[in-house]
C-alpha cells in the first residue's frame, strides 16, 4: 500500500528517535544487538508497514483520544470475524426478502448490498431485523449475548430479475465480506407466507412481540403493508361471483361473512340463521378466499339454499386477501343499507337476533347505529365482548446498551369472561372500538370512511382501526342490547397479529394514549 | 295414507340392527289395507356394484316399493351430505311420492339436515325419527359412554364431550349441540326401542313429551328345537365384534374362571366384523384367539358371521346368550332373538337389557363393564342346579313386528 504525502510527511518530519524506541522495546533491544543501525532503520523497513508506534504523547492533551494514524481506513478482518447469508428470495410484485447472520457483537453492521446482474439494492444496518441465532451461538462456542441473526424486506413495487446474486456484509468500520448465493424466485404469495413464517418463529433474548414490533419499526414494517397492499388489491381484482336462491331488490341488512379455510360456517350458521323471524328479509354473503375450496363451497351453498332457503351470494377470491380487503368487496355486493359483518364463528344466541337488531335500528338514533355491535358469548355461557377498550404495553430495550422502550396498544374487552347477566357490560353504550366478530354498519357511514382498511395483513386489528377512524368522524362505535355466541377458540394470533398490533399501535398510539386508554377512558364521549 | 320410512342401507346389503327393524316395519305395514308404503334405503361403497351412473335414487332388485338412496358422499362429523344433487334427488322423491309420513329410522347416509329440508318440502307431513342411539346428542358413536375412562356417560356437554374426543375443541360440540337441535326441532314424534333412553334425551335438552317407547319387534322365527336334557354350560356370544359390545369382557371372564381352575363350560363366538374394533381391542382379541386354538381343549371357538338363517341352528348349541356390551345396548335385539329360541340372557346390567330383562326371573344381569361378576355368573349358571330351567320358564315372547307396527301406527294416526 502506498503512503499517502501526510503519512510521508509525518514519518520524516516528526519522526521520533527516542520515542520509537521507547515505545517499541523489541526495536531498541535489536538495535542494541545491532540487527538495525537505529529505530529510524527499523521504521523505514519494517515499522512503516507494521503500523509501529512512533509519537509521544507527553505532550498532547491527557483522557482523550489521539489519532495517530487513518481511523477511517479500511481494515482487515478481525480475526475470527464471520457472517453468513442463508437465502434470499424474489417475487414477481418486486418483494425482496432475505436472511442471514453476522457477527456484529463488536463491530456495528452497517449495510447489506445485493447485486444481480441487472440490478443492485443496498439495505441499510439500521433498518435491518436482528434476531437471535441459537444455532449460530452454538456454532461459535461461548457466543456473547448478542443478536446475530439478521433478515430483511423491501418491496420493489416493480418485477425484477432473479438469479445469482452477489452480497456484501459491511460493518460501520468498513470490514465487509463478500458472498454468492442463487435466489429463489418465490410467488408472491408464498413470500408473504415466508415472511409471516420468519416473523412467527423468529427467536428473541426478549419479549417476542415486543421485539418483533422493535424490528418492524425503521422500514420493514411499512414495506410489509406496502407488499400486503399489492397483494391484496390484486387477489380481489377477478372475483368469482355466483347467486344462491332469489335476488331481490333490496334487503334489510346484508350478513357477510368471511371464511377462514373452514366451511362448516356455511351450513351451521344457515341451520340456525334460517330458524330466526324475518330472516327472509336479509341476504348472506359469504367470502371464500382459498380457491382450492371452490368447488366444495358451491356445493355446500347449492345444498344450504335447497335446504334453508335463504338467498346468498358466494364469492370466490383466487387467493387471500386479507380480511379488510374481502370483506370491503363483499359490501359491494350487498343488496341493502345495513350491512353485518359477521364471523365464521358467531351463531345466533337464540331465536330472537333478527328481530332485536331491527329493533335497535328502529327504536336508536341513527348516530348510535352508524356503527355497533352486541354483546357476544362464549359457548361456557361467559361473556366474550362487551365493547372494547384498549391498555398500553411497554417493555425496555437494553439490547444496544441503550435504555429504549418499545410501546404496543392491547385492545381488550370489556367484562371478557364474566357472568352472562352482567349489566354493567350489557348496557347499550358508546365504546371506544367493538369485535370484528359482529359489526352492523350503516352502508353510507361505512362507505365514508372508505371501508375497512388493507393496510392490516390478512386480519387482525382492522376492526378497532375501524371504530377509531369512526370516532375520529364523529360517530363512536356503539354496543346495544342483542345476543351472539362467538365460539372463539384458542386460536394465537401469529404473525400477522403481530405486525398488525405493531401497525396498529404506529396508527393510533399518539390518539389512545391522549384520552382513550383505559376502560374508562378521558374521552367525554365515554364519560 | 302415504308413508315413507327411510332405513341406513337396506338389511340385505349391511346387516344391522336399525336396518333390521326399518324393513320388518315396513313389511308389516305394507300388508295392510289402505297403506302405501315406500322404503328408502341408503347405499354406499359397501353396494358400489349397485350404483348406476347419474342415478341418485334407484329401485331395489325389482321389489315393489324398495329404493335405494345412492349416496357416496357423507360427513360422519356433521352427520350430512353435500351433494346438492342427491338433496335435489330427495326434494324430487318426496314431491312425487308426497308422503303424510316420513319415518326416519335413522338420518346416518342422508343427514340430520334432511329433517329441515323434509319439513320444508312437505310443510303439512308428520316426521317420526326413530332413535336407535344417542347420536343426535353424542358424537362418540352415539354410545354416550366415555372415551376417556369407559364410565357411562349421563349428561352431554361441550366440555365432556371435547374430553371424549379431544381432537375436536368444545367450541365444535356446542355448535354440534346447536346444529342437531335445529334440525331435530322439525321432528313431530320421536321414538325410542327402550323406556330409559328418553330420560337420557330429556336431560340433554330435548323435549320429553315428544318422545315415545316403542319396543323393537322381530318378525316370528323358525320354530324352536327340541330340548334335550343336557348341561346347561354352552354360552353364545351373538352380535359384532366391536369394542362396544363388550367380547373381551367375555374372554376376560374365560381366563378368570379358568384360573380359577373352572373349566367344564364352552363358549361360543357368532360375529364378525373385529377389523371395526379399535387396534388395542383388536389386538387382545386376537392375541386370546391364537392362544386358545394353541389349546389341547378349547373352552372358546369361534363360529365367525352369521345370518338370520343361520340362528335356530347356533341358538341350539348354546345354553345361555350371552350380552357382555359395555355401553348402555339401546335395545337388544339378540336378547330377543334368544328367548325366541329359549335361551335365557346373561347381560350387563345398563340400558336397554336391564330395562327388558327380569334378574333371576327370566335371566341373570351382572355389572356392567366387570369380568369378575361376569365369570361368577357364568359358574353359577353352569352350576346351580334348575337355574337354567327356571330362568327360560321365565322367559314371555317379546313382542312381534306386527306389534311393533301397531304401535308405530298408531303414531302416524295421531
Amino acid at each position: 500500500m502506498a503512503d499517502s504525502p501526510e503519512t510521508r510527511k509525518a514519518s520524516s518530519a516528526s519522526f521520533d528517535e527516542e520515542s520509537y524506541l521507547r515505545f517499541n522495546p523489541d526495536v531498541r533491544a535489536a538495535v542494541a544487538a545491532g540487527h538495525f543501525a537505529s529505530g529510524r532503520d527499523h521504521f523505514e523497513r519494517y515499522g512503516k508497514a507494521e503500523g509501529r508506534q512512533t509519537k509521544k504523547l507527553s505532550n498532547q492533551l491527557r483522557d482523550r483520544v489521539i489519532a495517530t494514524g487513518n481511523l477511517d481506513a479500511p481494515r482487515p478482518r478481525p480475526k475470527n470475524w464471520a457472517c453468513s447469508i442463508d437465502s434470499v428470495m424474489i417475487s414477481p410484485a418486486g418483494g425482496i426478502f432475505f436472511t442471514g447472520w453476522v457477527d456484529d457483537y463488536l463491530e456495528i453492521l452497517d449495510s447489506i448490498d445485493l447485486y444481480f446482474g441487472e440490478w443492485a439494492i443496498s439495505f441499510s444496518g439500521a433498518g435491518i431485523a436482528r434476531t437471535r441465532r441459537p444455532d449460530v451461538e452454538a456454532a461459535r462456542g461461548l457466543a456473547p449475548r448478542h443478536s446475530y441473526g439478521f433478515w430483511g424486506f423491501t418491496a420493489a413495487g416493480r418485477t425484477l430479475p432473479s438469479g445469482p446474486c452477489s452480497v456484501v456484509i459491511r460493518l460501520r468500520s468498513g470490514t465487509e465480506a463478500s458472498l454468492m448465493i442463487v435466489a429463489e424466485f418465490l410467488s408472491d404469495l408464498e413470500l408473504r407466507t415466508t415472511i409471516l413464517h420468519q416473523i412467527e418463529t423468529a427467536n428473541y433474548f426478549g419479549p417476542p412481540a415486543f421485539e418483533a414490533a422493535h424490528s418492524f419499526g425503521p422500514a420493514i414494517g411499512a414495506q410489509i403493508t406496502a407488499f400486503n397492499k399489492i397483494l391484496a388489491a390484486h387477489a380481489i381484482k377477478t372475483p368469482y361471483a355466483e347467486r344462491f336462491g332469489d335476488v331481490k331488490p333490496h334487503y334489510k341488512g346484508s350478513i357477510i361473512v368471511c371464511l377462514h379455510g373452514n366451511l362448516d360456517a356455511i351450513f351451521v350458521q344457515q341451520a340456525l340463521f334460517s330458524q330466526q323471524p324475518d330472516i327472509q328479509d336479509f341476504e348472506f354473503i359469504y367470502v371464500c378466499q382459498n380457491p382450492e375450496q371452490a368447488e366444495s363451497l358451491l356445493n355446500e351453498a347449492r345444498h344450504s339454499a335447497q335446504i334453508y332457503g335463504l338467498d346468498q351470494t358466494i364469492i370466490l377470491l383466487g387467493a387471500n386477501a386479507g380480511l379488510s380487503a374481502a370483506r370491503n368487496l363483499a359490501a359491494q355486493y350487498a343488496n341493502s343499507d345495513r350491512l353485518l359483518f359477521v364471523s365464521p364463528a358467531i351463531l345466533p344466541y337464540d331465536q330472537n337476533f333478527i328481530v332485536q337488531h331491527t329493533q335497535v335500528l328502529e327504536n336508536a338514533p341513527p348516530e348510535q347505529t352508524a356503527l355497533f355491535s352486541v354483546p357476544l358469548f362464549y359457548d361456557d355461557g361467559s361473556l366474550m365482548h362487551g365493547g372494547i377498550y384498549f391498555e398500553l404495553d411497554m417493555m425496555p430495550r437494553f439490547e444496544t446498551g441503550n435504555m429504549a422502550e418499545t410501546i404496543l396498544l392491547r385492545p381488550e374487552h370489556y367484562g371478557r369472561g364474566a357472568a352472562p347477566d352482567t349489566a354493567i357490560f350489557l348496557r347499550p353504550r358508546p365504546v371506544p372500538a367493538i369485535s370484528g366478530a359482529f359489526i352492523s354498519a350503516h352502508r353510507a357511514w361505512f362507505e365514508k370512511l372508505g371501508g375497512f382498511s388493507t393496510d392490516y395483513v390478512l386480519g387482525g386489528y382492522e376492526d378497532a382501526d375501524f371504530c377509531l377512524k369512526s370516532l375520529g368522524q364523529g360517530k363512536p362505535a356503539w354496543l346495544h342490547g342483542a345476543k351472539l355466541f362467538h365460539l372463539e377458540g384458542a386460536a394465537k394470533p401469529g404473525a400477522a397479529g403481530t405486525i398488525n398490533r405493531w401497525l396498529f399501535t404506529k396508527t393510533w398510539g399518539e390518539i389512545v394514549q391522549k384520552d382513550l386508554l383505559g376502560p374508562a377512558p378521558k374521552n367525554p364521549v365515554f364519560r | 295414507m302415504n308413508i315413507l320410512i327411510l332405513s341406513l342401507y337396506h338389511p340385505e346389503l349391511v346387516r344391522g340392527g336399525s336396518q333390521q327393524i326399518a324393513y320388518e316395519l315396513f313389511e308389516s305395514l305394507r300388508g295392510q289395507e289402505n297403506l302405501n308404503v315406500t322404503l328408502l334405503s341408503a347405499a354406499d361403497s359397501n353396494a358400489a356394484a349397485l350404483f348406476k351412473s347419474g342415478a341418485r335414487i334407484t329401485g331395489f332388485d325389482n321389489r315393489p316399493g324398495e329404493f335405494l338412496f345412492l349416496n357416496d358422499d357423507y360427513d360422519y362429523t356433521w352427520q350430512k351430505s353435500s351433494d346438492p344433487l342427491l338433496t335435489e334427488a330427495y326434494v324430487e322423491f318426496l314431491n312425487l311420492l308426497k308422503p303424510d309420513i316420513i319415518h326416519f329410522h335413522h338420518f346416518i347416509r342422508f343427514g340430520v339436515d334432511f329433517l329441515t329440508l323434509t319439513r320444508k318440502t312437505l310443510p303439512r307431513a308428520k316426521i317420526i325419527l326413530t332413535c336407535h342411539e344417542f347420536l343426535t346428542i353424542c358424537a362418540a358413536e352415539g354410545h354416550m359412554q366415555r372415551l376417556n375412562d369407559g364410565s357411562l356417560c349421563t349428561r352431554p356437554s361441550a366440555v365432556r364431550c371435547h374430553q371424549c374426543l379431544p381432537e375436536k375443541s368444545p367450541e365444535h360440540f356446542f355448535a354440534r349441540r346447536l346444529w342437531m337441535q335445529s334440525h331435530l326441532s322439525n321432528v313431530d314424534v320421536f321414538t325410542t326401542p327402550s323406556q330409559f333412553m328418553i330420560d337420557i334425551f330429556a336431560k340433554a335438552g330435548l323435549p320429553r313429551e315428544k318422545f315415545h317407547h316403542i319396543g323393537n319387534g322381530l318378525k316370528p322365527r323358525a320354530p324352536k328345537h327340541q330340548e334335550t336334557p343336557r348341561p346347561r354350560n354352552h354360552f353364545g356370544f351373538f352380535g359384532q365384534m366391536v369394542d362396544a359390545k363388550g367380547l373381551h369382557i367375555l374372554l376376560d371372564a374365560v381366563t378368570i374362571l379358568r384360573a380359577g381352575n373352572f373349566e367344564n363350560f364352552k363358549v361360543e363366538i357368532n360375529g364378525a366384523n373385529l377389523n371395526f374394533a379399535s387396534p388395542a381391542r383388536r389386538s387382545r382379541i386376537e392375541t386370546f384367539l391364537a392362544a386358545e386354538a394353541a389349546r389341547e381343549v378349547q373352552n372358546v371357538t369361534v363360529n365367525g358371521a352369521y345370518h338370520p338363517e343361520d340362528l335356530a341352528s347356533r341358538m341350539a348349541r348354546i345354553d345361555w346368550c350371552v350380552v357382555p356390551s359395555i355401553w348402555r345396548e339401546s335395545f337388544g335385539l339378540v336378547i330377543s332373538e334368544a328367548w325366541t329360541y329359549g335361551r335365557p340372557v346373561i347381560a350387563a346390567n345398563a340400558g336397554g337389557p336391564a330395562e327388558r330383562i327380569r334378574d333371576n326371573i327370566d335371566g341373570l344381569l351382572f355389572p356392567l363393564g366387570d369380568s369378575r361378576a361376569l365369570a361368577d355368573t357364568i359358574k353359577r349358571a353352569c352350576t346351580e342346579p334348575g337355574l337354567w330351567d327356571k330362568l327360560t320358564a321365565g322367559i314371555t315372547q317379546p313382542p312381534d313386528h306386527n306389534a311393533m307396527a301397531e304401535g308405530f301406527f298408531e303414531l302416524y294416526r295421531k
